[in-house]
């Protein structure tokens, strides 16, 4: 049997979602290039990477929450409070570098995450309530200890400023100077250490096992706490990871910005083929989703459309991609004669 | 019996001051096939669970090769050799059928990292020892319940297990599929596991049992080796009263037909089916799973529509394409999946009770009268004798037996003219399924037409005066009232049902000698 170049590559067939995104990824492509060649560039594809990075972080903390049944709406919260605790403290002790911004930042992060998981596990609390909640709680935590004061460029540590300007390759034309960003090996770094934890050790395995059925999880002797404790700090810890990031691409530290647009990563990954319910979800769909989120949010100028069709524009692919999907899955459920999903 | 592998002494528990267990005492011996009996609620789960180390228990001990396993958690259980195969077969739908077999083992070996070729060698070895393939990439959800259920069992015995729990292992299992995981554990036992079976089905207990130990709300009625008992009086020592299906018969003097269905087809569901049914009958439609029975009924109720032949109500033809056309038409279904089809688990009797007529219960101002409500619920309990009369008890927390007369008592409160039973006690102890049967026989006699579908010859000898045999999508074979009242009926109504093919056959052979002008 032949096999195709993709089941050679990622060991499994692709899934439906994986395939329409592609497609409407390329189709639209295509159509921005077609109507304007400018867009074809190494730049424009720059551009996207530096601007991309922090969310594509983030996009991988929703997953695999998602894959444990769960939803968290807080990681936006622990990313700005992660990231600003470590912009103070490096402040408050005069220390200007890079490494040490990111461990504080991610350590809160972990913290944060985990007080998630110690919450949800011990009320037996749904997830949405509980991180619905401590978002509100981490942010007016952080404002009311640390403040809300926003570091224009000069006032912040330079190492995050030198760190977001930083590129590993330089292509100089008659435009000017595009370079390709430092965040790039990070979040490859992040793919790949995810996929590694959830295809390839016991603990991702447990994840799928205890978003699939709970339950069963737990009659096989999975430790429910264990993981769970596991998803949300590791999720809490990436959010802490974006938040450096986020300060330095934007060169600008503002402690009130970023939260609000959880949803949209949350729909990005959904796009994705990631499931509200739990056990499904992949690594490649989850990048396509928020290919499909920034290729909007930076092509329609390209289109001469205002920004404000990014909205229409996302709104639509979604409410279709998913209708398409879950309408197709009805009409085989009827036909085989299933009318009800236990 | 062999040497005692598990030990219960003195074993007692009690969930909010309710007795659940009471100083139960019994041994499990090395390769021993126990039956476990007792109507729903009588404390067989609650013993798994305590064995298995999901409960703790308030007094008395467990022990396994004289350790004890108690009040240790499931790890513990697992590793001295307790595996248990749940009646929702407690495996994870995403993962694949390797992934659910062999993750288990794996757990249990401490690994930390996962690898593809020993999972898939885990579960391919497993597999074997069962005695079935499977596709080991595929996603256990695209499996069917029989298959569901081997993969349930290869992954039990991954982890040497000596003692092998099943709750209700056949319930979602057609009649060749039981004949099938019966020999399975036959074969598991002649290795030396131990196997405790529950079931409610009285015929595979004694195919197998080598001693039956009996609960009845709590405590142990009885220890007996499987020869000292039959089904009489093991019902009797189940329920503590003589249970007996008293049989139908309809004297009802009409014979204008309710329903004609005539030559009625579904490509790639069923075809050419004719039948009436008149008022106080009560057919029986019969045949293995996926015979196109339930396709049939679904077909009648609107969800299925047909695309040749008529269906004709009161003498005229009729077109039924929704659920909602069915009931203007009469016609009531109770479905073969009453958790997920035929009721609203997490709303109340009341809800659930109400929610087929809700229309009649609308007041002055359009808002539902919640007396009248009320008082319907309230009647409902009684008549159908749900257990609990509590009317704002949820659903889901009743035992099958009791959702079960929900289910019937809501569509009764619509006064069906044709009602169709599908598969109505699967899953339901004997003292109910006799509650269910009477229940049954009252409504025909008040000129209903009633269509059961079952599998199970006992059922429709009991309920049924017509009877009509489906095989493949057709149908194989009708016998009326004199016939199913010959001694040997039930018999040979077995044989049909579970060998469909020879009895082709043999109807073929007959028909050629006919049609040679052989006279015999």
């Amino acid at each position: 049997m032949k096999t195709s170049p993709f089941r050679a590559v990622f060991n499994r067939p692709s899934t439906a979602m994986e395939k329409y995104l592609l497609a409407i990824i390329i189709g639209y492509i295509v159509i921005v290039a077609l109507k304007n060649p400018l867009f074809f560039s190494v730049e424009t594809l720059f551009d996207m990477l530096r601007s991309g990075s922090g969310v594509m972080i983030l996009a991988i903390g929703v997953l695999i929450v998602l894959v444990s049944g769960g939803i968290d709406v807080s990681f936006t919260a622990i990313a700005v409070v992660s990231g600003y605790t470590s912009v103070k403290l490096m402040l408050a002790l005069g220390i200007d570098n890079i490494l040490f911004a990111f461990v504080v930042s991610i350590v809160v992060g972990c913290l944060l995450g985990a007080i998630n998981a110690l919450i949800i596990y011990r009320f037996n609390l749904p997830t949405l309530i509980v991180t619905l909640g401590t978002a509100s709680a981490y942010h007016g935590l952080m404002a009311t200890v640390l403040g809300t004061k926003s570091f224009p460029t000069a006032a912040m540590p330079q190492s995050l400023v030198n760190f977001g300007s930083t590129d590993l390759i330089v292509i100089n034309s008659d435009t000017g100077r595009y370079g390709l960003t430092v965040f790039l090996p990070i979040v490859i770094a992040v793919l790949v250490l995810t996929w590694f934890i959830l295809y390839r050790t016991m603990l991702g395995r447990q994840v799928f096992a205890v978003g699939s059925n709970e339950e069963s999880a737990s009659r096989l002797g999975i430790n429910i706490f264990r993981t769970k404790l596991f998803v949300y700090a590791y999720s809490g810890a990436l959010s802490g990871l974006m938040g450096i990031i986020y300060f330095s691409e934007l060169k600008y530290v503002n402690p009130v910005s970023l939260v609000g647009t959880e949803l949209m990563i949350i729909a990005a990954v959904v796009i994705g083929g990631a499931k509200l319910t739990g056990g499904e979800g992949t690594i490649l769909g989850t990048i396509l989703g928020i290919v499909v989120v920034q290729l909007f949010q930076s092509t329609l100028v390209f289109l001469g459309l205002g920004s404000s069709w990014n909205d229409l524009f996302f709104g639509a692919v979604l409410l279709i991609s998913l209708g398409v999907m879950y309408y197709r899955q009805r009409i085989q459920d009827r036909k085989n004669l299933v009318f009800a999903t236990a | 019996m062999g040497n005692p592998i598990l030990i219960a002494e003195n074993l007692s528990i009690s969930f909010g001051g309710v007795t659940a267990l009471d100083t139960i005492n019994l041994s499990i011996g090395e390769g021993e096939i126990l039956c476990l009996a007792g109507e729903n609620g009588s404390g067989k789960s609650t013993f798994v669970k305590i064995v298995s180390g999901v409960y703790a228990p308030s007094a008395g001990s467990v022990a396994i090769d004289g350790s004890r396993v108690d009040s240790q958690g499931p790890r513990a259980a697992i590793s001295a050799g307790v595996q248990v195969i749940y009646q929702d077969l407690s495996l994870f739908d995403h993962l694949s059928v390797a992934e659910n077999i062999a993750m288990n083992r794996m757990m249990h070996d401490g690994s930390r990292l996962v690898k593809r070729s020993r999972m898939r060698a885990i579960a391919a070895e497993q597999l074997a020892r069962v005695g079935v393939e499977l596709p080991l990439d595929d996603r256990v959800s695209t499996l069917s319940v029989a298959n569901k259920q081997l993969v349930a069992i290869a992954r039990a015995l991954s982890m040497d297990a000596r003692i092998l729990f099943m709750d209700e292992p056949t319930t979602a299992l057609t009649t060749n599929e039981v004949k099938r995981l019966l020999k399975i554990v036959l074969e598991l036992k002649s290795r030396g596991l131990s196997i405790v079976f529950i079931s409610h089905k009285l015929d595979e207990v004694f195919a197998i049992a080598d001693r039956i130990i009996i609960f009845r709300d709590g405590h142990k009625m009885g220890d007996f080796t499987a020869a000292e008992l039959d089904e009489e009086s093991l019902s009797f020592h189940m329920t503590g009263r003589t249970v007996s299906y008293a049989r139908y018969h309809r004297q009802i003097d009409d014979e204008t037909p309710l329903l004609q269905v005539q030559g009625l087809g579904r490509t790639g569901n069923y075809q050419d089916v004719s039948f009436d049914l008149r008022k106080g009958d009560i057919l029986g439609l019969t045949g293995l799973l996926g015979a196109g029975r339930t396709e049939l009924a679904l077909s009648l109720f609107g969800l299925n529509t047909p695309d040749s032949g008529r269906i004709l109500i009161g003498g005229q033809p009729v077109s039924i394409r929704s659920p909602l056309q069915a009931m203007e038409h009469g016609i009531a279904l109770v479905p073969e999946d009453r958790k997920t089809q035929g009721l609203f688990g997490a709303q109340s009797i009341r809800n659930n009770v109400s929610s087929n007529v809700i229309d009649s219960l609308l007041g002055r101002s359009r808002l539902i009268d919640r007396k009248a409500e009320q008082s319907l619920a309230v009647a409902t309990v009684h008549e159908m004798n749900v257990n609990n009369k509590n009317i704002d008890t949820l659903v889901q927390n009743l035992s099958g037996g009791n959702q079960q007369k929900v289910v019937i008592g809501k569509w009764i409160a619509r006064h069906p003219t044709i009602f169709i039973l599908d598969s109505p006690t699967v899953g339901i102890d004997i003292g109910s399924k006799q509650e269910i049967y009477d229940r049954i026989h009252t409504l025909a006699a008040s000129g209903i037409g009633v269509i059961v579908i079952s599998d199970e010859p006992e059922e429709i000898i009991a309920n049924c005066n017509r009877v009509l045999v489906m095989h493949e999508g057709t149908v194989l074979d009708r016998f009326e009232e004199a016939d199913l009242r010959a001694p040997e009926f039930k018999d040979r109504l077995a044989t049909i049902i579970s060998d469909p093919e020879a009895h082709v056959k043999h109807a073929t052979a007959a028909l050629t000698t006919i049609n040679t002008g052989d006279q015999r």
